[in-house]
């Protein structure tokens, strides 16, 4: 049997099948100068900074930067247009394709009641500035995005992993990074409480939900080598009376035999 | 019988002996008021707080993963247990952010929407009474927390009736809702309303005139509204700091546009402000239903949208008709492939603004969802929150900001 | 003055019941069984919900502490996080003998739905366990079977000896 392939930078679920002439529809990227308040503020922007891209999507302003002048913008978003507050920050990981990951800002501005988000490329190895000294709510943010996938901020008051252990192995919501966590991570409590020597008294997770042990009387039984609850496994089986492999499997009719019930019909 | 380990006492370089006056005290992450597993990790003067780091993560299960690993239909029944107190919000928030992905918001049909403001709206209550609950009984009142568990059941018996669930209920699918109401729902609901606010009264009887309530909740916890701006806070946080801010009122989704309620705003900026906020909410919560119930009889009987590119066809349709069933088949076993794109879609769950950000590849897996929880940036709040509160006043500022661990760790 | 006068002459005798040691210890136990409140995640709410107005938990003489050390039974309401791990089992070892251990909910029996890199695929991975609780969540009801069905466990344990170290996996 040959072993599937599966490539290595990309590990999350595939759809089984998907149709040779499917190209995926699009959400329509609008122009700016559809909505009269984006469209002002994109010049404002435009004025001082240098912008990419900028689009509306599905209702909100997506404005696609340079990551050099993240906290600049931002600044300039909070103080001169009134987006006053950063209700979102995390990155998407576009590693396999681009080798890039992609960090967005979601603001709000709670006195136009509009929503922008702002988008910026990083490389891999490269660090983003830290926009903490714009709004608070990046400090726990950015905590998460390193923890997450591992992308460092500069000039961050405490850098420190968030909601894993800090003694962690690899960076979850990498697209490299297995559902069900690397062999540090399936090991992690063990290590940690027993010791490795004990990975072999615990043995190893049982990830399968259909998983049945077979040596194990007490809980299951064999299908056709059923032996008495709890017995050892090698035990003669139960031997079932009712089961007869020479019967037929359909009696011909014999009125002799039968009973009949209802004999007026 | 103990067993061998290696657990030794191991606290991140925290040094516990101090040559000056102040003390260091780890509060969590198993603590009856810490409202789930939050460990925070205090210095203290004498009584006074000087230093505060909370430590979070004891709950992360991995759910964004999950997500990239599962159809957009098997994703919903884990967003039950991220605010694991008002389930139904978290499954409208992801269910209505898909939709907006797939543009089909207003293909609902109207009787769904009914259906699903009420149980929002009647997930708000559960979800307050459950904040009062337990905030009272970390304050020291225990009647109170009796009480309110007493009114939560029978709130928890309606959800029971629709959904067959008294905790993860489910009950919003993708488009749509599953089922129609039962029959008598709507009296036994109008039943639990009519009853509700001499409840409510009650609750306010015994701790709006209480001393010990008062003084404990009274110019403690005090946000500012440029720190509650600049922590990205929403909700009841945010106003219970003077800021209007509903996103049922501001971009209103489902029929929040056509009932009439008011959104109260404090401008005291603490614990107590915020409390009589809840209590207020229920009541607007109480009066948003009363208007539901006529509606409900008005509307026709469809329940899921018609979509049948992205979602499955009634019941009967597929057992009757044959291109039903196979989108049926191709629906259930491959999943539904939305357009290549990017959301966020905001909105007002019982705790602040529930937000998904969901990004498709066209693919049947999201390539990347965030659930922009509003507790997570109510906890991190607390380090700037509590220097200078006293350690007893710590328990009563957790409990204000009625964190879930659930949807903080995610 | 005492209420009520005992008459030692009528109906049977003395005050006195003859028992084995057993039965009086077990007794005891069985019917003063104070949990620990281990709420994790969404199961805490259903113990929480047990332990209040409707189905009142203080009948069973369940009450739930917050030390471990005046617990009996450590109910592990929810799912337990590889970070998490090390806590439970520090607060187990702190536990005083005789103790036991419910396993309330899919996540804490086998990690449930959360079959991901960041949960513990089961709590008797670290703890044993003498009862496991199916559900997610646990209805109150179910909680109060499964205490029920403990305390018949502890009425058939003899208090002569030693508990004997309950297997791990």
């Amino acid at each position: 049997m040959m072993r599937p392939y599966r490539p290595k930078d990309n590990v999350q679920k595939k759809a089984y099948y998907t149709d040779r002439f499917w190209i995926a529809p699009r959400i329509p990227e609008e122009d700016v100068s559809q909505d009269k308040v984006y469209a002002a503020d994109i010049e404002k922007i435009k004025a001082k900074f240098d912008i990419k891209k900028a689009y509306i999507q599905r209702g909100q302003l997506v404005v696609i930067i340079d990551p050099v002048i993240n906290k600049e913008l931002l600044f300039f978003l909070r103080d001169e247009l009134g987006y006053d507050m950063l209700m979102e920050l995390s990155a998407i990981d576009y590693l396999a394709q681009d080798g890039e990951f992609e960090v967005f800002y979601q603001l709000l501005s709670l006195s136009k009641r509009k929503r922008l988000r702002v988008k910026c490329r990083i490389k891999e190895d490269e660090a983003i500035e830290s926009v903490n000294p714009v709004f608070r709510s990046a400090d726990w943010s950015e905590r998460e995005m390193y923890d997450m996938f591992g992308i460092k901020v500069n000039n961050h008051p405490y850098f420190k992993r968030i909601l894993m252990p800090d003694d962690w192995v690899g960076y979850p919501l990498r697209k490299t990074y297995p559902l069900h966590g690397d062999e540090a991570a399936q090991w992690y409590e063990i290590d940690k409480i027993f010791g490795k020597e004990y990975r072999e008294i615990v043995g190893p997770e049982i990830r399968d939900a259909a998983w049945i042990d077979k040596t194990d009387t007490e809980q299951f039984a064999r299908y056709g080598h059923e032996v008495p609850k709890g017995a050892p496994y090698d035990s003669e089986p139960v031997k079932i009376d009712s089961f007869n492999e020479d019967a037929p499997l359909v009696e011909t009719f014999d009125l002799k035999k039968s009973k009949i019930v209802d004999r007026d019909r | 019988m103990q067993q061998r380990n290696r657990l030794e006492p191991f606290f991140e370089n925290l040094v516990f002996d101090r040559d000056d006056n102040t003390m260091v005290v780890n509060f969590g992450p198993q603590h009856p008021s810490a409202h789930g597993q939050l460990r925070l990790i205090l210095e203290l003067d004498g009584e006074q707080v000087v230093k505060a780091v909370p430590d979070i993560g004891y709950l992360h299960r991995g759910m964004e993963k999950m997500a990239e690993n599962m159809i957009y239909n098997e994703f919903l029944p884990t967003t039950d247990r991220m605010d694991y107190i008002a389930a139904t919000s978290n499954n409208y928030a992801f269910a209505f952010a898909v939709e907006r992905l797939l543009g089909i918001e207003n293909e609902v049909p109207r009787r769904a929407k009914v259906i699903r403001t009420i149980l929002l709206e009647l997930n708000r209550i559960i979800s307050h009474l459950f904040w009062l609950a337990t905030h009272a009984l970390d304050v020291g009142a225990m009647s109170v927390f009796l009480y309110c568990f007493r009114e939560r059941e029978y709130a928890m018996d309606l959800m029971e009736d629709y959904c067959g669930a008294r905790l993860t209920h489910s009950a919003v699918r993708i488009g749509g809702v599953p089922l129609d109401l039962p029959k008598g729902w709507l009296e036994k609901l109008s039943v639990f309303l009519n009853n509700l606010p001499s409840q409510i009264e009650l609750y306010e009887g015994l701790l709006d005139k209480n001393r010990i309530w008062r003084m404990r909740l009274e110019n403690v916890g005090v946000i500012p509204p440029e720190m509650a701006k600049s922590w990205g806070c929403s909700g009841i946080m945010l106003r219970g700091s003077g800021i209007e801010w509903d996103i049922r009122k501001e971009e209103p989704y489902e029929l929040y546009d056509e009932l009439d309620f008011d959104i109260p705003v404090s401008d005291r900026c603490d614990s107590y402000g915020r409390y009589k906020l809840y209590m207020e909410e229920m009541r607007q919560s109480i009066k948003i239903i009363r208007q539901l119930i006529p509606m409900y009889k008005e509307t026709g009987p469809e329940l899921m949208a018609k979509v049948p590119q992205y979602i499955s066809a009634s019941k009967e349709d597929i057992m009757t008709q044959n291109y039903s069933l196979m989108q049926h088949f191709v629906l259930v076993t491959q999943g539904m492939r939305p357009p290549v794109g990017e959301v966020y879609v905001p909105t007002e769950s019982p705790k602040g603004e529930l937000g998904f950000f969901i990004r498709s590849e066209g693919e049947p897996y999201p390539y990347r969802l965030k659930i922009r929880a509003p507790s997570f940036w109510h906890t991190g709040i607390l380090q700037d929150l509590l220097p200078g509160h006293y350690l007893a006043d710590v328990v009563t500022i957790i409990g204000s900001t009625n964190i879930v661990f659930g949807e903080i760790d995610r | 003055m005492a209420q009520h006068q005992v008459n030692y002459a009528a109906s049977g005798g003395l005050p006195v019941a003859l028992t084995t040691v057993d039965k009086i210890v077990n007794w005891g136990r069985s019917n003063s069984l104070w949990a620990l409140t281990y709420g994790l995640a969404c199961c805490a709410i259903e113990m929480m919900a047990s332990g209040a107005s409707r189905y009142d938990f203080d009948r069973f003489g369940v009450i739930f502490r917050a030390s471990p050390r005046q617990a009996d039974v450590m109910i592990v309401a929810g799912t337990l996080t590889k970070k998490h791990a090390e806590f439970i089992r520090r607060l187990y070892d702190q536990m005083a003998e005789p103790k036991w251990v419910i396993s309330m909910g899919s996540c804490a029996n086998t990690g449930g739905m959360f079959n991901t890199y960041a949960t513990v695929q089961g709590v008797d991975r670290v703890i044993p366990v003498d009862l496991y609780l199916p559900g997610c969540a646990p209805r109150p009801e179910t909680l109060q079977y499964a205490v029920m069905l403990l305390q018949k466990k502890i009425r058939k344990q003899s208090i002569f000896q030693k508990q004997k170290p309950k297997r791990l996996v």
